[in-house]
């Protein structure tokens, strides 16, 4: 609680980010014993950290449960109130803890009625069963009013008194009639410490509307201009029989308090209800030199970028860089969208060629011309050493005098680049697919072959490694297009192409027809191939990440972060 | 019984049975959840004379989640859309409490209509001119009232009835001879009362707004 005199008074949202980056080490520890011991991103004995990955933790929602807890604890503790008390003072700050005692010590009484635990004008008379918040809150009046505009400076004849009088719960024969459902046979009725009553199955579709349909956790009353916020307890005891909402009510306080917490984020995978922690990538001048790239511990495939809103892995590129080219494919998509289509006419004989795999290496079926899909040069040139197909020849662009020219070139420029990348998020699509063939294939293996179910993983593991490879190589397209032309830029490319070209090999081996006489083989070739492969993958990773650390890359653009 | 049909059904039959609030609320078809609210115009108000219908949608979720209404009597006021009858009022929105009625919403509308709030707009233009003269805001309102509400409109001076040809001018609070002083130029009429309005061409703000910028809106529109 030191190092925040730089940040202004009004600024809620900070949190002292040294003193939870203890309280994420402690829990970490413990959430590690829980994880699937598979599941080796949490593995003790992985091997150290690459240059291109980044520190984390990945919490439950457990885990995260127990970091609130603490910092509820704490807070009640040094102000000696009920945890409850506590969990709304702190939601209402956003869990910036040091700016609550501050307040607190300033005018506990102003912050009891922000939190809605007490009200202007009208604390609780008496303590309600076994459950009060503790108030020394009585009869201030500073705090927030909510601002309404029923408040009519003259309301028109004499509709507002009535209005007023159903505030008190209306009892004819002592029966208790709820002034919200009107229903008179109902027996369970519920209030707060204001003693607003209402009957039970009101409060229940009440709170389960807010929760379910508002995704809000910060309940009120449902009295008209009460100011009190419903607490832990009271939520608890309406969804007694609702367990599913109060579930849900759970998961909307831990997203808020991961909203609040900078090192903290959610993962965006659809009903995940994991919290990453990566308190390294906080700051904006990391996230020029790094890409923050972390994984749940639900899934291995919840892979996203902790940095920007980009839910899959964009290494090698880092953030800002990854967002400008999506915004130019965002912006470019109708004059790109033809070179999504899945057919094309072979050069040579002009029949149609559709393709179904995420090879690029094409065979026509009628004149049986092999040429590359991507550039639909000649395949024969891909193998050898002046091998072209990911490099732009930037020569049109320069020589192009007239404004015409100019933006034909820089059409052409970026159709080169976004061509590449469409093209391989295309084949990882189709590689997506393979898995099914893929899966028959090692069932045939079996069959056919001496090799048992362990043995023939090889070549889901290739399936794997390519798709983990053209997503890389999607990305090297995106940053070579605003990389500057020079040394650097070559050597970039160099390391792409020779990635490009192994992972076209290997895209073709495994999608070869598989013959039982030469399976060993084949198995040999697949798996020297993935090992290389992702050696090629690892220098690509490994070099653009040192490259942006020793900030090498200079761009054609201005870029967040490099001025 | 539903409890959200048993509610809707005791709200009417409260309404009916209360004569004195000048409120009524009716069933459109056979459905209790799609409903036409009604009342007068507030008394001192421009408004004052006109009757006005709400058409009213009860939610699946109601009264847990606010209650739909906007206006279908055209009507000249800051915080209702001219153009769709939406309108602004927060407790229709999140100041909405599960004890508010269909009367008591009512009743806050009615009160809208006696105390605008312009910096909380529906319809920024109306807002507009709401802020530039509220004389003038008001006289068009009260053009509005007796045009769309039904107002005997005994104090719209010199706008003629409205019971004819609806005035398109005094519709868009315009004068005459603004209109009628770039209709020389050679501009359309219905082009010039747009652009006016759009500029809120009202008040003190003729003296800021230069006849080029106008002549130059005129040839964009
Ligand atoms: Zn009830
Ligand atoms: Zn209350
Ligand atoms: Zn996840
Ligand atoms: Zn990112
Ligand atoms: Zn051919
Ligand atoms: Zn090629």
């Amino acid at each position: 609680m030191s190092s925040n005199d730089e940040y202004s008074d009004e600024d809620i949202e900070y949190y002292d980010e040294d003193e939870d980056m203890e309280d994420i080490d402690d829990v970490g520890s413990a959430s590690e014993m829980e994880l699937d011991p598979l599941n080796d991103l949490n593995d003790p004995t992985r091997p150290q950290r690459k240059i291109f990955e980044v520190e984390y933790e990945s919490l439950s929602q457990n885990d995260v449960e127990k970091l609130m807890r603490a910092d509820i604890e704490y807070i009640s503790s040094i102000f000696g109130v009920e945890m409850d008390t506590a969990s709304l003072m702190l939601r209402w700050i956003n869990w910036n803890k040091e700016k609550l005692i501050e307040k607190y010590m300033d005018n506990a009484n102003a912050v009891l009625m922000a939190s809605g635990i007490t009200q202007a004008d009208k604390a609780p008379e008496r303590a309600h069963a076994g459950r009060s918040p503790s108030s020394s809150a009585h009869q201030s009046s500073i705090g927030p009013r909510r601002s309404s505009r029923r408040i009519a400076p003259e309301p028109p004849k004499s509709g507002k008194t009535k209005i007023l009088e159903r505030l008190t719960p209306p009892i004819e024969d002592g029966k208790f009639i709820c002034p919200i459902c009107f229903d008179d046979t109902q027996t369970e009725t519920l209030n707060m410490t204001c003693f607003h009553k209402f009957c039970k199955s009101c409060w229940h579709a009440y709170v389960e509307s807010k929760v379910r349909t508002e995704a809000e956790s910060w309940i009120s009353c449902m009295a008209e201009d009460c100011s009190l916020v419903a607490p832990d307890y009271f939520i608890e005891g309406v969804l007694k029989e609702d367990k599913a909402t109060w579930d849900r009510f759970q998961e909307l306080l831990v997203r808020h308090f991961v909203g609040a917490m900078p090192n903290l984020k959610y993962c965006p995978y659809p009903s995940c209800t994991y919290t990453v922690s990566c308190p390294v990538s906080v700051s904006k001048t990391s996230l020029s030199s790094t890409v923050p790239i972390v994984t749940c511990g639900a899934s291995a495939a919840h892979k996203f970028c902790f940095g920007c809103h980009v839910d899959s892995d964009h290494r090698p590129v880092i953030c800002a860089v990854a967002k400008m080219w999506l915004q130019k494919c965002r912006d470019d998509s109708e004059t790109a969208n033809w070179i999504k289509s899945n057919t094309k006419e072979c050069s040579k004989c002009q029949s149609t060629i559709e393709k179904n795999g995420g090879c690029n290496h094409m065979t026509c079926k009628k004149c049986k011309y092999e040429f590359c899909w991507v550039c639909m040069g000649p395949w024969s040139e891909h193998g050898t050493s002046w091998y072209n197909c990911n490099r732009y020849d930037e020569k049109a662009s320069v020589d192009a005098r007239d404004a015409q020219s100019r933006s034909r070139a820089s059409l052409e420029r970026y159709l080169h680049y976004y061509n590449r990348w469409a093209n391989h998020e295309q084949s990882k699509k189709l590689s997506v697919e393979l898995y099914a063939k893929t899966e028959k294939k090692m069932e045939e293996m079996q069959i056919t072959s001496e090799l048992s179910w362990i043995e023939v993983q090889f070549m889901k593991k290739a399936v794997d490694e390519v798709i983990k490879c053209r997503t890389t190589l999607m990305w090297t397209y995106g940053m070579a297009y605003y990389l500057e032309r020079g040394n650097e830029k070559e050597l970039f490319e160099d390391n792409q192409r020779d990635l490009e070209r192994a992972v076209e090999e290997l895209s073709e081996l495994i999608e070869s027809p598989i013959d039982p006489e030469v399976i060993k083989t084949l198995r040999q070739k697949v798996t020297d191939k993935t090992v290389y492969v992702q050696k090629r993958n690892e220098i690509v990773l490994e070099d653009t990440a040192k490259g942006f650390m020793d900030r090498r890359w200079k761009w054609n653009v201005p870029v967040e972060g490099y001025d | 019984m539903d409890a959200r049909l048993r509610r809707v059904n005791k709200e009417i039959s409260d309404c009916k049975n209360d004569k004195s609030s000048n409120i009524s609320i009716d069933l459109v078809d056979n459905s209790p959840f799609h409903l036409i609210g009604e009342f007068d115009g507030p008394e001192g108000t421009p408004y004052e004379g006109g009757h006005f219908k709400v058409d009213i949608i009860i939610p699946e979720s109601y009264p847990f989640q606010p209650v739909k209404m906007k206006f279908i009597t055209k009507v000249y006021h800051p915080n209702v859309s001219s153009a769709s009858g939406a309108i602004c009022l927060d407790i229709l929105k999140d100041a909405w409490s599960p004890v508010l009625t269909l009367k008591s919403t009512l009743i806050s509308l009615q009160s809208l209509l006696c105390s605008p709030e312009p910096r909380d707009p529906q319809d920024a233009e109306v807002a507009k001119h709401y802020m530039t003269s509220k004389s003038s805001f008001e006289e068009t309102a009260r053009y509005w009232t007796q045009a769309y509400a039904g107002g005997s409109g005994k104090e719209v001076r010199g706008k003629g009835r409205a019971d004819g040809p609806r005035d398109e001018i005094a519709m868009a609070g315009l004068e005459r001879a603004h209109v009628e002083k770039f209709q020389a130029m050679g501009f359309d009429r219905t082009k010039v009362i747009d652009v006016l309005r759009r500029l809120n061409y009202r008040g003190a703000n003729v003296a800021q707004i230069n006849d080029d910028k106008v002549v130059d809106e005129l040839i964009k529109s």
